[in-house]
């Protein structure tokens, strides 16, 4: 899932700006942040630790099979 | 001397709209060759031109240094980055700044310097090593003014010296092409992912702060890197070298993806300076131990870390031996890393379960050691009025292997810093470029040209390829000349029948298209130079040629774009500059 949910959402747009990877956009009918592109979420976190109101829970899975050295 | 037109496009809020109405089948875009579902009309984009003295690229550490300076010394200065100031690319993730403080240290820089060239075996360039020693001191005192130690979040400290100057900043923008004109450089290109237009700015000169990159690995934070920087300029003729190194980080069999958790409670961790401490450290030691042995199926924090010598593997100097446990300390920060001690019987709390497994951060090399090649202790690249610094620049800083802690970032901001001066010196000394229209509209054809695309192969699919070929341990880290010639056919194919017909349905698809292709060359590049590299040295391993070569591999390999546009590659001795 890598970010998890988005509950509670003021619409200041600090996670979108602060997510390296352009994972989250505000939705134009609520004005609120969305998960648009999971799959290229890398689970670092950022937009959980820039959002000011702890509105974004994070887990460890990938949506998409990764690919690793061995294993 | 900053200009801006405008002609009609969408707004922004029609754009969002539009992106989210596309989002659910982009989240899906998997799909490998398909029909491109389009959700912008491309032909009535816009194109924002602007124009400037030096026009810095990217928002890392390197970025805010390269402006701050290049703006002091009276050059109009822009930044562009195609994320957020102090939030993308490598720098809110590196924790640990080395400063060289001679009121602390009981050695000298010459004593430091040496240590470093012993324990990187020759690979580093002297001249840089000590370049990030004499100023690390003035940087660390300028970053602790604007707050820079007192957080853990780097974008309020970074804008700070930005806003005290007003120097324009456009963020979210992509750049995909740098433009030459009259054998020096003129300006770049790219496009904003929040809106349908294309940008070009015109500058005197141009400084690369785009970071070093990798394969979208799963277990770094490092994926919104993709060397788009080093390719830019290797497609207008500069020299590119350190390719065949290798990063060490390892990441956690269980999630392996998730880095933040690999990481414990690093990422929160607020920057700290710290004081010289050289290692050898961070190369392929534990991609060999898994390759001879097998991997332990426990390992890492919390678990006990083999002991048992075997036979071979890359060669570590007498002096730099147990200096570490494997896969731990050095970048990005000290301390911390996977691999540390903890407490028996399993990973300490805020770390994820599961072994170590190597190859967090595949297809990016050891910092500093790859990018442009510099002609000088300046940070100039062999394209007039282009510089790189940082992980861009191919500075051999530390060497071709994990030297003094800390040094990454410090290392950003010193030569940040010296190329924003360099850079202001050089666009005094010229005249504002001239790039003709025409060349504007083909530049702007090849930026948009996977929208325009009515089917085509999905860049997920294409870098999921890439990374199949590319990241298994036998290919990457533990590397013979017959399998490295399989892997660059497969890439070749790649370069030459699926990125040419990449997709790219909205803007956010577009810079994936974009960086997959960048990722493509430079896996070329990575393996064009393993297979040179006939020894081994550092974090390059070759189990068909195991030692170092001293009588022949005293060099660093630079790539160039030959004149039939196929890649070449050329050596340059240890210790000289390019002729």
């Amino acid at each position: 899932m890598t970010i998890k949910s988005i509950n509670g959402c003021i619409g200041c747009e600090e996670c979108v700006k602060s997510c390296p990877c352009d994972v989250i956009r505000i939705d134009p009918d609520s004005g609120k942040a969305v998960i648009a592109y999971p799959a290229d979420c890398q689970i670092c976190h950022l937009c959980r630790m820039y959002c000011p109101v702890d509105a974004i829970e994070m887990a460890p899975e990938k949506s998409i099979p990764v690919v690793v050295p061995w294993g | 001397m900053t200009t801006q037109n405008h002609s009609a496009g969408p707004t922004r809020r029609a754009f969002l709209a539009l992106s989210a109405a596309t989002a659910g089948l982009a989240s899906l875009g998997m799909e490998a060759w398909a029909e491109n579902r389009v959700a912008i009309d491309v032909d009535a984009m816009s194109n924002s031109d602007l124009s400037t003295d030096v026009l810095v690229i990217g928002g890392g550490m390197a970025g805010l240094f390269a402006a701050v300076k290049a703006h002091d010394a009276g050059a109009a200065t822009m930044i562009v980055s195609k994320g957020r100031l102090g939030s993308s690319g490598l720098t809110p993730f590196g924790k640990g700044f080395f400063v060289f403080d001679p009121e602390t240290e009981t050695g000298t820089i010459d004593d430091f310097v040496e240590t470093v060239s012993r324990s990187a075996l020759g690979t580093n360039n002297p001249v840089y090593t000590r370049q990030v020693a004499e100023h690390s001191l003035d940087r660390a005192r300028e970053l602790r003014d604007w707050g820079f130690f007192d957080q853990t979040l780097a974008n309020r400290p970074f804008m700070r010296p930005i806003d005290e100057r007003g120097i324009p900043l456009m963020e979210r923008v992509v750049i995909t092409h740098l433009i030459k004109e009259d054998g020096r450089i003129a300006g770049a290109a790219g496009f904003r992912l929040d809106a349908g237009e294309t940008v070009t700015v015109r500058a005197r000169s141009v400084i690369l702060c785009t970071g070093a990159g990798g394969f979208k690995p799963n277990g770094f934070p490092v994926c919104d890197l993709t060397h788009d920087g080093t390719v830019m300029a290797y497609e207008i003729g500069a020299k590119v070298t350190g390719k065949e190194w290798n990063d060490g980080h390892s990441t956690r069999s269980v999630n392996p993806a998730a880095c933040f958790d690999s990481w414990g409670d690093m990422f929160e961790r607020v920057p700290a300076t710290n004081g010289v401490d050289v290692h050898h450290d961070l190369g392929v030691d534990i991609n060999y131990r898994a390759y001879v042995t097998g991997n332990p199926v426990e390992g890492g924090p919390g678990a006990p870390q083999p002991t048992e010598e075997i036979e071979g593997g890359p060669y570590v100097p007498q002096e730099f031996q147990h200096s570490g446990p494997p896969g731990g300390g050095g970048a990005p920060g000290k301390g911390g890393a996977p691999g540390k001690g903890g407490a028996p019987g399993g990973p300490p709390p805020g770390f994820s379960a599961g072994s170590n497994v190597g190859g967090a951060s595949a297809g990016m090399a050891i910092h500093k050691s790859e990018g442009l090649v510099p002609m000088d202790a300046r940070c100039a690249s062999n394209i007039p009025g282009l510089y790189a610094a940082g992980d861009a620049l191919g500075s051999h800083m530390a060497g071709g292997i994990y030297t003094q802690v800390g040094s990454s970032l410090a290392g950003s901001a010193v030569q940040g810093a010296i190329a924003g001066e360099a850079a202001a010196e050089y666009a005094r000394s010229v005249d504002a470029p001239t790039i003709p229209e025409a060349r504007i509209a083909g530049i702007r054809n090849e930026i948009l040209a996977p929208l325009r695309r009515e089917a085509g192969y999905g860049p997920a699919w294409v870098t999921q390829t890439l990374q199949g070929i590319m990241i298994p341990n036998f290919v990457l880290y533990i590397k013979k000349g017959s399998m490295m010639q399989a892997a660059l056919a497969y890439i070749e194919e790649l370069r030459d029948h699926h990125a040419p017909m990449l997709r790219a349905a909205d803007m956010h698809e577009l810079r994936l298209a974009h960086e997959t292709r960048n990722m493509i060359l430079s896996a070329e590049m990575k393996l064009r130079a393993s297979l040179m590299r006939t020894e081994s040295r550092c974090s390059h391993y070759r189990l068909d040629y195991p030692e170092p070569d001293d009588e022949n591999w005293r060099a660093w390999i630079n790539i160039y774009k030959g004149a039939d546009g196929s890649m070449q590659l050329e050596k340059q001795p240890f210790g000289t500059w390019p002729a």
